[in-house]
C-alpha cells in the first residue's frame, strides 16, 4: 500500500496541473451539489418552526361580517379545533404612504398575543390608540416604510391618518413580493376604516394535529353546511401558506438540483478523459510497474489515487464552501418569517455531499484505471503511448475535400484521434453548453411572465381605485382623458367551486378583457356571462374538463358556469386555484359590484409619465396611478443571478475539460508537433493546429447541446410551471431568437478557441531539438 | 527518364557546375544550459552549393548541433549561420519556419513520420503547410522512391527502410536548398541503409547540395565529397575527396586516431 501511496504521490507532483484540473471542477460540482443539497433538506425547517412557535392557524375563515360574533365562536367547538382565534373584524383599506397607494387587508385586533395566530413584534408596540397601526415587517422592509412613518387611509371618505407603531411577523405573510401582506389596529379603530364591500370577520383555527387537506376540506363543509348560504367568504389554510412561502425555494432547489447534476456528470467526464489521457500516455510506465511487482489493482490503485486526492481536497474545500454559500439563501427564508437565522449545518449532508462525490469521482477514474491494470507488461514496455488508430482519418479527409489549410485539417483530424477521449470531452462542452440555455431560457421566460402579468405591451397604466371613489367617478375621469383608448375594469374576490375547499380568487373583468393578452393552454378566452377561465390546477382538481358546466357560489347566490379555457396565471400560487369571468356573469347577483382597478391603454405614442402625472393629480387621495409594470422582481433577480452563477460554474467546468484534452493531446503529440516544426510549421500554424481542434469539438459539443439544452429548459419550466397549477403555453418558450441558439455554439467555439491558446502556445514552443533527441 | 536525370529535375540548389558558397557558420559556439564546455566551440566552416558534406564525430562530439543550427531548430550562443546569404540568426520563430520551410529538407535518424497520416499525407505535409497543393509531385517522388504502393499505408505499417523513403520524399516535396540529414542510416538494418545512401548518392549527383551526418564512416566516405571530422565541439578535420575510394582509408585513420586520444 505504501508503493501505491507513494508512486500516486510522486505522479501527483508531476502532474500538478491535471491535478489542478480535477481540484477545480470537483471544487465547482461538489460546491454546487452542497448548496442544492442544504436547500432541498432545509435543515431546521423555518417555517415549521416559525408555525409552531407562533401557534399558527391550521384555518382562518372569513365570514360574512353580518354573522353574530358568538355563533363564530362557536363554529370553533362544531369542526373540532382545540384552539381559536377572534373573530376579528377584517376590511380592505388602501392607505397612501408618500406617493404610493397600497390595498392592505385590516384586522381590529386588540393585542398580538393569544391562543392562534401570535403575531411577534419585531420593532415598536402594539398599537394604543385608533389612530395606530402595525404592519407585516416584510411589507415595511419591501417599501421602505418605518415606525412613525403616517399613513393617509383613501379608501374612506375621512381619510384618516393611521401612525405606524410597530412591525409584526405573520406566520401567513408569505413573502411582501409575492402578496398576502396584513395591517393591524385596534378593535375599536376598525368601524371608521370598514367599507362595506369588503368587510368581513375572522375566525383562526388550530387543531391537535396537523389536519390534511381532506380533514380541511370537510371542516369548510361542516361550516358551510352549518351556516346560512353565502357566510363563508374565503379560506386559507395552512398547506396553502406553507406550500405558497416554499415554492421559491422549490424553485431553487429544482434549478440547483438540475444543475448540480450536470455539474457532477461534466466532472466525471473530465475526470474519466483526464485518467483516461493519463494511462494512455503512461504506457511504458505501466509496463516498468508491473515488471518490479506492482499488481494489477496496485496498477489501478495508482491512478485512481491520483484522483482521490485531489478529489478529496476540493471536497474539503468545496463542501464547506457551499454549506457558507447556501446560507444567505437559507437565510433568506428565516427572514422572512422574521427568525433570527442561526447558521445551519448538517454534518450527514456533508456526508452525503463527501460520499457521493468521491464515489462519482472514484467511478470515472476506475473504468480508465482498470484498463491499466489489465495491460500485458511486455506489450506497454514496447510503446511508449498506447498506439492511436485511424479515426480521424475521415475528418482529415473532408476537412481536405474542402480545401481547409493544412494546420485546421491537422487540427480537426487530432480532434477525432482518440475518439473516447473526443467523447468525454464533448460531454463536458454539451453540459456546459446546454446549461448556458437552461440558464438563459428559465430567465428570460421569468421575465416574459412578469411583463405578461403586468400586461406589459396590451396595457400602459394601471389605476387602483379607492372605494371611497365611485365608479362611475373614476371611469369618467379616465376616459376624459384624450389618450385613453381602452380601459378593463377589474375587480377580485372569491367563488366557492364545487371540490375546491377554499373560496376560490376570481378576476372579474369589465370591458375589452381579451385584449389584456392572457395566454390559453386550452380552450378560448371567455366571450359572455357563465363563461370562465380558470388555470389547469383548477380544473383538475374540481375534476372538471373544458366545456363542463358548474355550479359555484358567490355571496350565497348560485352561479351556473362554464369552464370554456384554460388560462396561464403563474402568479395564482399552488395549485391554480383561480377564476377569471365577465362583469356581466356577476351583475345579475351583485348589481352595484364596483372594480377595484382599471387596466388603461393608451393611444400609440402618448406620453406615459404625463398621463400618469395628469390622472394622479386629479384624484391624488382615491386614485392610485402607475405605468404598467413588470412588478417586484426581487426573485427574478435572485433565480436570475443563481442561475447564471451556476451556469458560469459549469462553463467554467467545460473550459477546463477542453483545456484538459487539449493538455493530454498537446503532451501526447509533443514529438509530431515538433516533428511538423522541424518540417516548417510555424508557431502560428502550431497555434491554429491546436486551436483548430478545440474549436472542432466545442462547435460539435454545443450544437448537440443547443437542442438538448433546449428540452431541459423547457421540462425544469414545465415543472416550474406545474407547481403553479399551470401548463406552459409555448409563447413562452419562444425567447431565443433564431440567431441566439447559432450564436450560442459559436460563442462556445470562441471561448474553446481562447482555452486552447495556453497548450496551443506551450505547443508552438516545443523545442525540437529537445524532443527528438529525446528518442 | 534514369534515376539521375528524374532527381536532376526535382532538386533544389540548380545544376551549375558553378560552385558558390551556400551554408557559412563563423566562429559558431553553442553551450547548451548547465553545460560546462560547449557542444561546439568556435566552429568556422562554408558549405558549397552542390557538395554531398558529410560530418562525422563520436557521440557528444557536436555534429547533430551543428545540423541543428543550421537547419534554424537551435540558435547559437555566439556566432553568425548564414544559408543562402541569408543570416538565419536574424530570423524569429515565424521567419525559421518559413526557412526551413522553403529552403530545407531534413531527414531524421527515426524517420519522424506523422503517425495518423498515410505515407502520402506526410509527403505532402510540407507543401501543404506553405499552401502548396502538390499531389502530383508528391506521387512522383513516391514512384521514383519506390513506396507508390505504400501511398495510403500508415507509417506502423511500414519497415523501417520504407518509413526513411517516406521520409525523403517528404524532405524534397518543397525543392530545397539544403538537404539535411540526422543519421539517416541508424535506425535501418544494413541493406535498407546502403538503399537509403545510395538515393542520396543519386540526389547529390544532381546537384542536391547535403549535409550528412553519420558516425559510419565508410558509408560517409562512399558517397560524400566531403567529410569534416568533429571532437569535442571543434572540426579536426575537412577532407575533400577527389575520389571516395581513394581517400576513404584516410579519413577513417583520422577519425580514428581522433577517437583514441
Amino acid at each position: 500500500m505504501t508503493a501505491v501511496l507513494v508512486k500516486a504521490m510522486r505522479d501527483l507532483r508531476r502532474r500538478r496541473l491535471q491535478a489542478a484540473v480535477i481540484f477545480f471542477t470537483t471544487l465547482l460540482a461538489v460546491g454546487t451539489a452542497t448548496m442544492a443539497l442544504m436547500l432541498i433538506s432545509q435543515p431546521g425547517d423555518p417555517y415549521k418552526a416559525a408555525f409552531e412557535a407562533q401557534k399558527g392557524a391550521h384555518l382562518q375563515v372569513g365570514f360574512d361580517s353580518r354573522l353574530d360574533p358568538s355563533t363564530l365562536v362557536g363554529t370553533a367547538s362544531l369542526i373540532g379545533a382545540t384552539a381559536y382565534g377572534g373573530p376579528y373584524r377584517a376590511t380592505e383599506i388602501q392607505f397612501q404612504s408618500g406617493s404610493h397607494k397600497y390595498v392592505m387587508p385590516t384586522y381590529g385586533r386588540d393585542n398580538p398575543n393569544g391562543d392562534v395566530e401570535q403575531l411577534r413584534i419585531s420593532a415598536g408596540n402594539w398599537p394604543a390608540s385608533d389612530n395606530e397601526i402595525a404592519l407585516t415587517q416584510s411589507f415595511a422592509n419591501l417599501y421602505h416604510i418605518s415606525i412613525g412613518d403616517r399613513l393617509k387611509v383613501v379608501s374612506v371618505p375621512q381619510a384618516p391618518v393611521l401612525t405606524v407603531v410597530a412591525e409584526v411577523v405573520d406566520i401567513d405573510e408569505v413573502r411582501a413580493d409575492v402578496g398576502g401582506q396584513r395591517a393591524w389596529v385596534l378593535s375599536s379603530a376598525i368601524g371608521p376604516l370598514t367599507v362595506k364591500a369588503t368587510s368581513f370577520s375572522m375566525m383562526d383555527y388550530r387543531f391537535a394535529s396537523d389536519p390534511t387537506s381532506a380533514q380541511l376540506q370537510a371542516d369548510m363543509d361542516t361550516l358551510r353546511a352549518s351556516l346560512p348560504p353565502g357566510s363563508v367568504t374565503l379560506s386559507v389554510s395552512y398547506l396553502l401558506i406553507r406550500s405558497v412561502f416554499n415554492v421559491p425555494d422549490q424553485v431553487l432547489t429544482s434549478v440547483l438540483t438540475a444543475f448540480s447534476l450536470l455539474a457532477l456528470a461534466a466532472t466525471a467526464a473530465i475526470v474519466a478523459n483526464l485518467v483516461t489521457g493519463i494511462v494512455i500516455s503512461s504506457y511504458w510506465e505501466i509496463g516498468i510497474m508491473k515488471a518490479v511487482g506492482f499488481t494489477p489493482l496496485q496498477v489501478v490503485g495508482v491512478f485512481v489515487l491520483q484522483v482521490l486526492i485531489p478529489a478529496v481536497a476540493a471536497c474539503a474545500v468545496g463542501i464547506p464552501a457551499g454549506t457558507i454559500l447556501s446560507q444567505p439563501l437559507l437565510a433568506n427564508s428565516s427572514q422572512a418569517l422574521g427568525l433570527a437565522y442561526q447558521a445551519t449545518y448538517s454534518p450527514a449532508l456533508d456526508l452525503v455531499a463527501l460520499v457521493a462525490a468521491l464515489l462519482i469521482v472514484t467511478i470515472a477514474a476506475l473504468v480508465p484505471a482498470l484498463r491499466a491494470g489489465l495491460l500485458k507488461p511486455a506489450v506497454v514496455i514496447a510503446n511508449a503511448i498506447a498506439p492511436r488508430d485511424q479515426s480521424g482519418r475521415w475528418l482529415r479527409r473532408l476537412a481536405s475535400r474542402i480545401g481547409l489549410p493544412r494546420p485546421v485539417v491537422l487540427g480537426l483530424g487530432e480532434a477525432a484521434a482518440r475518439p473516447l477521449r473526443a467523447i468525454l470531452t464533448l460531454v463536458a462542452i454539451f453540459v456546459g453548453v446546454a446549461t448556458l440555455v437552461v440558464a438563459l431560457g428559465e430567465t428570460r421566460s421569468f421575465a416574459a411572465i412578469y411583463n405578461y402579468e403586468g400586461h406589459i405591451g396590451k396595457v400602459d397604466v394601471a389605476v387602483t381605485k379607492s372605494p371611497a371613489l365611485t365608479d362611475a367617478d373614476a371611469t369618467q375621469l379616465i376616459n376624459s382623458q384624450s389618450e385613453t383608448t381602452r380601459v378593463v375594469a377589474k375587480a377580485t374576490d372569491n367563488v366557492t367551486v364545487p371540490g375546491i375547499a377554499d373560496p376560490v380568487s376570481t378576476d372579474i373583468f369589465r370591458g375589452e378583457s381579451s385584449q389584456l393578452g392572457y395566454l390559453m393552454t386550452a380552450g378560448r378566452w371567455f366571450n359572455g356571462p357563465g363563461e370562465v377561465v380558470a388555470p389547469r390546477g383548477l380544473v383538475d382538481d374540481a375534476h372538471l374538463k373544458v366545456g363542463d358546466t358548474f355550479t359555484g357560489t358567490y355571496r350565497g347566490a348560485a352561479l351556473k358556469l362554464r369552464i370554456v379555457g384554460e388560462v396561464f396565471d403563474f402568479i395564482t400560487g399552488p395549485g391554480g386555484h383561480e377564476l377569471m369571468l365577465d362583469w356581466s356573469t356577476i351583475t345579475p347577483v351583485v348589481p352595484d359590484l364596483s372594480p377595484s382597478s382599471y387596466l388603461v391603454t393608451l393611444k400609440p405614442g402618448s406620453n406615459v409619465d404625463a398621463y400618469v402625472k395628469r390622472l394622479a393629480a386629479a384624484q391624488p387621495d382615491l386614485l392610485g396611478v402607475q405605468a404598467a409594470n413588470s412588478g417586484n422582481q426581487a426573485f427574478l433577480a435572485t433565480l436570475a443571478g443563481i442561475l447564471f452563477a451556476i451556469a458560469l460554474v459549469i462553463a467554467l467546468i467545460a473550459v477546463a475539460g477542453i483545456f484538459n484534452t487539449l493538455l493530454l493531446n498537446t503532451r501526447e503529440r509533443v514529438r509530431d508537433t515538433a516533428t511538423l516544426k522541424a518540417l516548417g510549421m510555424s508557431p502560428r500554424q502550431v497555434i491554429v493546429m491546436v486551436a483548430a481542434s478545440a474549436g472542432f469539438l466545442a462547435l460539435v459539443g454545443g450544437m448537440a447541446a443547443v437542442p438538448t439544452g433546449l428540452e431541459l429548459y423547457r421540462s425544469l419550466f414545465d415543472l416550474l410551471s406545474n407547481l403553479g397549477g399551470d401548463d406552459t403555453p409555448p409563447a413562452l418558450y419562444d425567447v431565443f431568437a433564431t440567431w441566439e441558439l447559432i450564436a450560442i455554439p459559436l460563442a462556445g467555439v470562441v471561448v474553446a478557441v481562447a482555452a486552447a491558446l495556453i497548450p496551443g502556445r506551450w505547443a508552438a514552443r516545443t523545442n525540437v531539438v529537445e524532443v527528438l533527441h529525446a528518442e | 527518364m534514369d534515376g539521375r536525370t528524374f532527381f536532376g529535375a526535382f532538386r533544389g540548389g540548380g545544376g551549375s557546375n558553378e560552385m558558390s558558397e551556400l551554408v557559412r557558420l563563423t566562429d559558431v559556439t553553442k553551450v547548451y544550459q548547465g553545460g560546462i564546455t560547449g557542444a561546439l566551440n568556435g566552429v568556422t566552416v562554408t558549405v558549397e552549393e552542390g557538395e554531398f558534406t558529410a560530418i562525422m564525430g563520436p557521440s557528444g562530439s557536436g555534429k547533430s548541433t551543428m545540423l541543428n543550427l543550421v537547419a534554424g531548430l537551435d540558435r547559437p550562443t555566439s556566432g553568425t549561420i548564414a544559408v543562402g546569404g541569408t543570416d538565419i540568426g536574424g530570423l524569429g520563430e515565424a521567419g525559421l519556419a518559413r526557412f526551413r520551410r522553403d529552403r530545407i529538407g531534413f531527414i531524421f535518424q527515426f524517420f519522424h513520420l506523422l503517425p495518423n497520416l498515410t505515407a502520402l499525407e506526410n509527403v505532402l505535409i510540407p507543401a501543404q503547410l506553405k499552401g502548396n497543393v502538390v499531389p502530383g509531385r508528391a506521387r512522383e517522388l513516391m514512384d521514383k522512391l519506390g513506396i507508390t504502393d505504400v501511398a495510403d499505408r500508415y507509417p506502423a505499417r511500414l519497415s523501417g527502410g520504407q518509413q526513411q523513403r517516406v521520409a525523403v520524399a517528404r524532405a524534397l516535396i518543397n525543392h530545397p536548398t539544403l538537404l539535411l540529414a540526422d543519421e539517416p542510416t541508424g535506425a535501418l538494418d544494413t541493406r535498407s541503409g546502403e538503399q537509403v545512401m545510395e538515393l542520396l548518392g543519386n540526389l547529390h549527383r544532381d546537384g542536391q547540395t547535403i549535409l550528412l551526418v553519420t558516425h559510419d564512416a565508410k558509408l560517409a566516405t562512399r558517397h560524400a565529397t566531403r567529410v569534416i571530422s568533429v571532437m569535442d565541439g571543434k572540426i579536426v578535420d575537412d577532407a575533400r575527396l577527389e575520389s571516395a575510394e581513394r581517400n576513404a582509408s584516410d579519413v577513417i585513420r583520422v577519425r580514428s586516431e581522433e577517437t583514441s586520444r
